[in-house]
């Protein structure tokens, strides 16, 4: 792509977003040059637009591994190397094993998803982004990249497409 | 003979009902909605800063003060001794972990059921189980006494080389408490963050600026940060439903673990459980009506429709704890040990008889009696006397179990009354830190998760069919 500038069109709801991100689509414009900001959850398929990938799931799952043998540990590993006898229970008991086990998987599960929404977010990030706060009012924004030569032609697409206004984005401190 | 036909139905009330009566289907401008819950948080009037500076010197008096006299002189300040070692600061930590486990059921199972009334109340009562449970661990370490050699049950081992022992009950209530409090507040956090990024939106300057800027965490509200924030969310609404249903069994367990009359039963594990949900249901129908009744323009969020579902959910929890503990109470009245029989003899006809008869009217015949008509479940004042009168009862039911079950024990010689002495100003000193912590939390953040209404109401609309305007639901997510 020649010189390339990042716009913002700003729609007021769901429905002309949508025709905006089918618009840049038929200008030849690449899903990944492009993101919807919304002030709600819209689904993927609402907008038109591929799936975002998540990590979160999977670095959910690893969380919950790693608690479960952080549970056994405590429940098999502790009396290994301290054996302490109590009231003639086992050393290595099976039925406080799944009560400790339960609660570490659980705790790595949720710690780690907490996390994970972190890390595949960016979060936390202070550095200038392209935003307006119109969007936590209830505007949905179309952020797109696309060559200075045609901006014209995307700015047209967009407005005819029912945006309010198609601007240069501004990274701002949020 | 003629035959007359009837009408094949009266005209009901209920089938006229108005959709637009609903929240969902009442919408105003997201704007409008976020400048109206950012000004129910910042306009405060000196009556309300009258009742916190009166329950922070509260706070300050019986959980500073007290706590520092029962640490100095010893547990010799309570009114525990043998038999009963365990009183009324542990009739709080159940109480408090009961209070607590109604956010999470509210929040995940109406979440993961799609239950659409959910939408305005969830956070109002994720934050009573963050505070409730932060008032459950400080009751516990007033039990512990020498609350400073709490990392002896770290998994660690201490000066005296021993590793705390996971095979005793008081180890899994760690375990389970600490992991109920970690996830309940990262839960309580996951669906603030769109509403703090639109508070910091909206606020110009000064620290509370920074303070939403920081806690938002540069959230933009892009594709991919609702999806990794909806994925997350999804995951906690199915994991911490097991959680918390094991959190108070586990507290069940440090009861029915042991040979005691009146503690040794199987079914103490769901009865704790519904237990706790009866008594939070109703602390949520309390939170919501002074909600309503204190927090500017808060009658447009909640609203009668919302006071009739905690009130069906309070009604079946309560039939529910009615089950339970005729279980609880018919085993073994029927199977005559004596020592179960005196036990509840005493609970019936001993000196505290009272506490009894008052725990199954507050507990049965208040929500019975209150809660089967729905004109008087939407009726905010009313469903929070109930929840008060239940909360009490629930208070009761802990203080039948914990103080006056140690009573009764195989050692008649033992046997003695107990009564509670510094326990009280400290147990009222956890009431007035968790109205406090509550109150500021109602200046900080937006007790209106406002996105969620939003999406709410985006999914809902009123479709004509023949002679009646339906309610629809599209799904949306």
């Amino acid at each position: 792509m020649s010189e390339a500038i990042t716009l913002l069109a700003m729609f007021e709801d769901i429905e002309p977003a949508s025709e905006g991100v089918e618009k840049l689509q038929q200008l030849g414009l690449n899903d990944d040059d492009m993101n919807v900001i919304s002030g709600i959850p819209v689904k993927h398929t609402i907008l038109g637009r591929p799936a975002a990938i998540t990590y979160v799931s999977r670095i959910g799952m690893f969380g919950a591994i790693l608690g479960m043998f952080l549970g056994i540990f405590f429940i098999y590993g502790i009396p290994y190397f301290y054996p302490l006898l109590v009231g003639g229970q086992a050393i290595f008991p099976i039925p406080q094993g799944i009560i400790i086990t339960f609660e570490m998987t659980m705790l790595g599960l949720m710690g780690f998803s907490f996390l994970g929404m972190f890390i595949d977010s960016g979060f936390p990030s202070y550095t200038p982004k392209e935003y307006t706060p119109e969007i936590s009012d209830g505007k949905v924004a179309l952020l797109f990249s696309c060559p200075v030569s045609e901006q014209e032609k995307f700015i047209d697409a967009l407005k005819n497409a029912g945006a309010v206004t198609v601007a240069p984005a501004e990274a701002r401190h949020l | 003979m003629t035959t007359i036909a009837k009408p094949i139905a009266r005209p009901h009330g209920e089938e006229h009902e108005d959709p637009r009566q609903y929240l969902m289907h009442d919408p105003l401008p997201r704007g409008q909605m976020n400048a109206m819950v950012m000004e129910s948080m910042h306009e405060t009037s000196p009556i309300f800063w009258l009742i916190t500076a009166v329950l922070a010197a509260t706070v300050v008096f019986s959980l500073g003060y007290e706590w520092y006299i029962l640490i100095m002189q010893g547990q010799g300040m309570a009114g525990v001794t043998r038999p009963d070692y365990w009183g009324v600061f542990l009739v709080n930590t159940v109480f408090w972990i009961g209070i607590s486990h109604a956010g999470t059921f509210i929040s995940a199972i109406l979440r993961v059921l799609k239950v659409e009334s959910r939408r305005p109340f969830t956070r109002a009562a994720e934050l009573m189980t963050t505070f409730g449970l932060v008032q459950a661990g400080l009751s516990i370490f007033m039990h512990l006494g020498r609350v400073w050699l709490v990392y002896w049950m770290f998994p660690i081992p201490n000066q005296r080389t021993i590793w705390p022992d996971f095979h005793s009950p008081l180890m899994w209530d760690l375990m389970a408490i600490t992991t109920y409090l970690l996830c309940s507040t990262m839960y309580l956090f996951l669906p603030l963050i769109p509403d703090l990024a639109m508070a910091r939106d909206r606020t110009e300057g000064g620290w509370l600026k920074q303070f939403y800027k920081i806690l938002a965490l540069g959230f933009r509200g892009t594709e991919g940060e609702w999806k990794n924030l909806t994925t997350a969310m999804n995951i906690f609404a199915f994991a911490i439903i097991p959680v918390m249903f094991s959190v108070h069994t586990i507290v069940s367990w440090d009861f029915a673990m042991a040979t005691r009359p009146g503690w040794n039963s199987t079914v103490f594990g769901p009865y704790f459980v519904i237990g706790a949900l009866h008594s939070g249901m109703a602390a949520v129908a309390i939170v919501l009506f002074l909600l309503r009744s204190t927090m500017k323009h808060y009658k447009y969020f909640i609203r009668p429709e919302h006071f009739n579902t905690i009130g069906m959910l309070m009604l079946l929890v309560s039939m529910a704890w009615a089950y339970f503990y005729f279980n609880d109470y018919l085993v073994p009245w029927y199977g005559g040990d004596v020592w179960d029989k005196l036990f509840q003899e005493y609970a019936e006809k001993g000196p505290k008889a009272y506490l009894w008869y008052t725990m199954l009217t507050c507990n049965i015949a208040v929500p019975w009696l209150i809660l089967w008509n729905r004109k008087w479940r939407e009726t905010p004042w009313l469903l929070a006397i109930a929840g008060i009168l239940i909360n009490v009862g629930m208070y009761l039911e802990r203080y039948i179990i914990i103080p006056v079950g140690v009573t009764i024990n195989r050692m008649p010689f033992t046997w003695r009354q107990y009564e509670p002495r510094i326990e009280v100003p400290m147990t009222v000193g956890t009431f007035a830190f968790f109205l406090l912590l509550y109150m500021l939390a109602s200046r900080l953040i937006p007790l209106i998760p406002v996105w969620e209404v939003q999406e709410g109401q985006e999914a809902h609309l009123i479709r004509k069919i023949g002679k009646a305007e339906i309610s629809t639901l599209s799904d949306m997510e």
